[in-house]
């Protein structure tokens, strides 16, 4: 061979063979590693197109940006009580005397170029990360998407919110302002309030009485270290699970419990959610450039005898705060023991209970229902009234002792008593669930007698006669709404195996 | 009454004498203290007792008092006809024409008696709109723009006290000097419980409340401070005039200009419109990206 044939650019990628460097590349790969059939997996993975399956997504891309301004902010911030005197661009703190990690957090929000924007991000961010868990549980219950198989991934998606939420109180305090230093405090008397063993408990985690110093170093290697990695640890299986057991999808055209119909892996969902990314990425850093988030530096510094009136925890504790606000003052004395049950009762044992009920749900359905059968395909919500009326019920509780966490702000903003703000929150609490069963049964229940409920509606053509006549034409019926499987489908006992329907171009399925 | 008890008294009395010895440093201490002028306690804060003293030559009248942090000074006697006028055409309704709080056909204490509470009192109630009250009935005056001038408050406040001359007058503060940084320190401490640490003020127990700090001139914070109006405590002893001057300062500065370097201060709400912003723009903005992306059917 000729040197003079190797140098054209034809011969080169002769040379190079028919998958080019890249195919090349990932051969030698595959040779040692044997990436290929994994890879093919990974890469022809169907994901349904429903808006709705975003939702867990935005959880997933905060918990990125999370981890990533997170690294950014251990940078800067010393986790220590120790006594400093600041002297910082801050004038009004200028020579008092703060704990490190208070300077530290100042002097990185107004010193470290980006500082206070990462902080706020990372801030906005945890808010955005639980309100998209809890946007996506609820799609996740409200269309059944929780049945045999996937009860383990509901599982573990509920951990996750607990987990999201303690990390959320954790990181929220190691500031160690005026505000949060008020919520650590509450959180050291909810420990003492369990019976016989909240003293020792709450000595355990604090390593003494409050406030102690070995409080926030402690909170700093929970917040940093154990807690993101369970989660990523978690994460990790949410993801592996959903990949294994493939996506459930909503009824529909071609759709069928066998089956999984929507856009691959590779290349159309890959654009679309590294898309996805962005947007979450810059909705957040929009947010954390210009809209201020808890501004520590008008707080000051924690000490044990200042306290801030009105203050409110971060919105994913609001349910617990609330609860501690209006229950009544009831405790327990005896045998020279206190059992303060106005403590214990909401902020220990309710919890308890709905994130138990939460747990437990996938397997009370099961025996509620008798549906044993796998599922694969999801319900529309309102042909499940029960099921979607409870979870009303228990959103409605839960939102109204959310609102219930805001009784000043409210009695405040609108020159109302506070007391009786109080009394009606404790009778909107105890009320909501029961008058949002009721209603919501009864709204699921019309919408499952609307003929054509759930398909879009047709327009109305409209046309003028030679002699100035105007009818009215109902256009034609989109053609995917004619499919009958747009129906309610019955909740099946076994599952039939059906062959694949012809598809028609563009729209690719795989077998289970 | 053996020797040896004689012996024992006498060493016990030694032992006690050289026992208390230290107190006489703390004797000294106190001397000390006290010849550094404006120190204050429970009972001079804001009198001429804590001050240098200007008095009129020719009547012996204080005219004002004060120091460096704060001038507190007399309503001028000369505009108590006026006041009196005033008085009976705003206040005696209510408080009565001996300002005594019994008003003409009423029971004696269904009103305040206004009898030796001092000029600041009258001008800060009424300079701050809450007096003449819009209903007399309400649990708590609200704060509204005053119906009467900046003269017209001192000429009442001038006629009450003539009733029965008494203490705090009505004080300027001078802030040039003032640390805003023991003002924070000290805002954090004695008014964040009820004010909020971002002087919003909120709602207190039953119909009262906390009013916001966010426009209110820095002579009533004095006033306020020192006269304690409504269910505030009056601070006398444990502020001096120096700290209540930084107090002030941080409260016309910071609390009434806060350094939003973040952005968007959201109202100063705190994390219930933090949460409504992430929750509706940050979740809702988001979840409607997916729905633009996403299949809608």
């Amino acid at each position: 061979m000729s040197s003079d044939v190797v140098n054209t650019k034809r011969a080169k990628s002769q040379a190079l063979g028919p998958y080019g460097k890249v195919g090349n590349a990932l051969n030698e790969l595959d040779d040692r590693l044997g990436v290929a059939k994994g890879g093919r997996t990974f890469m022809d993975k169907i994901f349904p197109d429903h808006w709705s399956f975003m939702l867990g997504e935005i959880a997933l891309y905060s918990f990125v940006i999370l981890l990533v301004t997170g690294v950014f902010l251990t940078l800067y911030y010393i986790p220590s009580t120790a006594l400093v005197t600041y002297h910082g661009s801050y004038l009004p703190l200028d020579g008092q005397r703060v704990t490190e990690a208070f300077a530290s957090s100042v002097n990185l929000s107004f010193a470290v170029r980006a500082g206070l924007l990462m902080r706020q991000m990372h801030h906005w961010s945890c808010d955005i990360f639980i309100g998209a868990i809890v946007v996506h549980m609820a799609r996740i219950f409200f269309t059944g998407a929780f049945r045999k198989p996937r009860e383990m991934n509901w599982t573990i998606g509920t951990t996750l919110l607990i987990l999201g939420i303690v990390n959320g109180f954790l990181g929220y305090s190691l500031p160690d302002d005026l505000v949060s230093g008020t919520g650590i405090r509450i959180a050291y008397s909810i420990v003492l309030s369990i019976p016989v063993v909240g003293s020792y408990l709450g000595f355990l985690v604090f390593g003494g009485n409050f406030p102690g110093t070995a409080v926030i170093p402690r909170f700093f290697i929970l917040h940093c270290l154990v807690i993101p990695a369970v989660i990523l640890g978690l994460v990790g299986a949410h993801l592996f699970l959903l990949v294994r057991q493939k996506h459930t999808q909503f009824p529909g055209k071609g759709r069928t419990e066998n089956n999984v119909v929507g856009t691959p892996m590779f290349p159309v969902f890959m654009a679309k959610t590294t898309g996805f990314l962005f947007v979450v990425a810059g909705v957040t850093a929009l947010l954390g450039a210009f809209a201020q988030i808890n501004p520590i530096w008008q707080f000051g510094p924690y000490e044990a005898s200042r306290i801030s009136y009105a203050v409110q925890p971060d919105w994913y504790m609001g349910f617990l705060d609330g609860a501690l606000r209006i229950w009544p003052s009831w405790s327990f004395h005896s045998f020279g023991h206190t059992i303060p049950l106005e403590v214990l009762v909401p902020s220990v044992i309710l919890p308890g209970i709905l994130f138990n009920i939460a747990f437990a749900w996938p397997a009370l359905e099961r025996r509620f229902t008798k549906d044993f059968a796998s599922h694969n395909l999801l319900d529309r919500p309102s042909n499940r009234p029960k099921r979607t009326a409870a979870g009303v019920a228990v959103l409605a509780l839960v939102s109204m002792l959310f609102i219930a966490s805001s009784t000043d702000v409210m009695a405040n903003f609108f020159r109302l008593p506070l007391n009786e703000v109080l009394w009606a929150m404790r009778i909107l609490v105890i009320i909501s669930p029961f008058v949002a069963y009721p209603i919501t049964w009864k709204i699921c229940k019309e919408l499952q007698a609307v003929k054509g409920g759930g398909k879009r509606k047709t327009t109305n053509v409209v046309t003028r006669s030679a002699d100035g006549e105007y009818v009215a034409t109902p256009a034609p019926v989109y053609v995917d709404d004619l499919h009958s499987e747009l129906e309610a489908s019955q909740v099946p006992k076994f599952i039939v195996e059906e062959p694949d329907e012809q598809n028609e171009s563009g729209v690719r399925t795989t077998d289970r | 009454m053996t020797a040896t008890s004689l012996k024992r008294i006498a060493m016990l009395s030694l032992v006690a004498l050289f026992g208390m010895g230290p107190l006489v440093l703390f004797i000294g201490n106190a001397n000390a203290s006290s010849h550094t002028t404006f120190q204050t306690n429970r009972k001079n804060a804001g009198t001429p007792k804590s001050s240098t003293v200007v008095v009129d030559p020719s009547t012996g009248v204080v005219i004002s008092y004060g120091n460096s942090a704060i001038t507190y000074s007399a309503p001028s006697a000369a505009l108590a006809t006026v006041g009196q006028a005033l008085f009976l055409q705003n206040c005696a309704s209510c408080h009565g024409t001996e300002a005594n709080g019994v008003p003409a056909n009423g029971t004696s204490g269904a009103y305040p008696n206004l009898v030796g509470v001092g000029p600041a009192t009258i001008d800060f109630w009424i300079e701050s709109g809450r007096m003449p009250a819009a209903d007399p009935r309400a649990i708590q005056a609200n704060r509204r723009v005053a119906r009467l001038t900046h003269k017209q408050a001192l000429a009442v406040a001038a006629w009450v006290n003539s009733l029965d001359p008494s203490y705090p007058d009505v004080p300027t503060p001078h802030l040039k000097n003032a640390n805003v940084s023991d003002g924070a320190a000290l805002f954090a401490l004695n008014c964040a419980a009820c004010h909020t640490i971002e002087g919003d003020g909120d709602a207190l127990a039953a119909s009262t409340y906390s009013p916001s700090l966010r426009n209110i001139p820095a002579f009533q914070v004095v006033e306020a401070i020192r006269t304690g109006p409504g269910n505030m405590p009056r601070f006398t002893g444990n502020l001096s005039d120096y700290q209540v001057r930084d107090i002030v300062k941080y409260v016309t500065t910071e609390i009434q200009h806060p350094q939003n370097t973040g952005g968007l201060g959201l109202g100063g709400l705190g994390p219930v419109a933090e949460g409504f912003v992430g929750l509706l723009l940050g979740v809702g903005l988001l979840a409607l990206v997916g729905f633009w992306v996403g299949e809608r059917q």
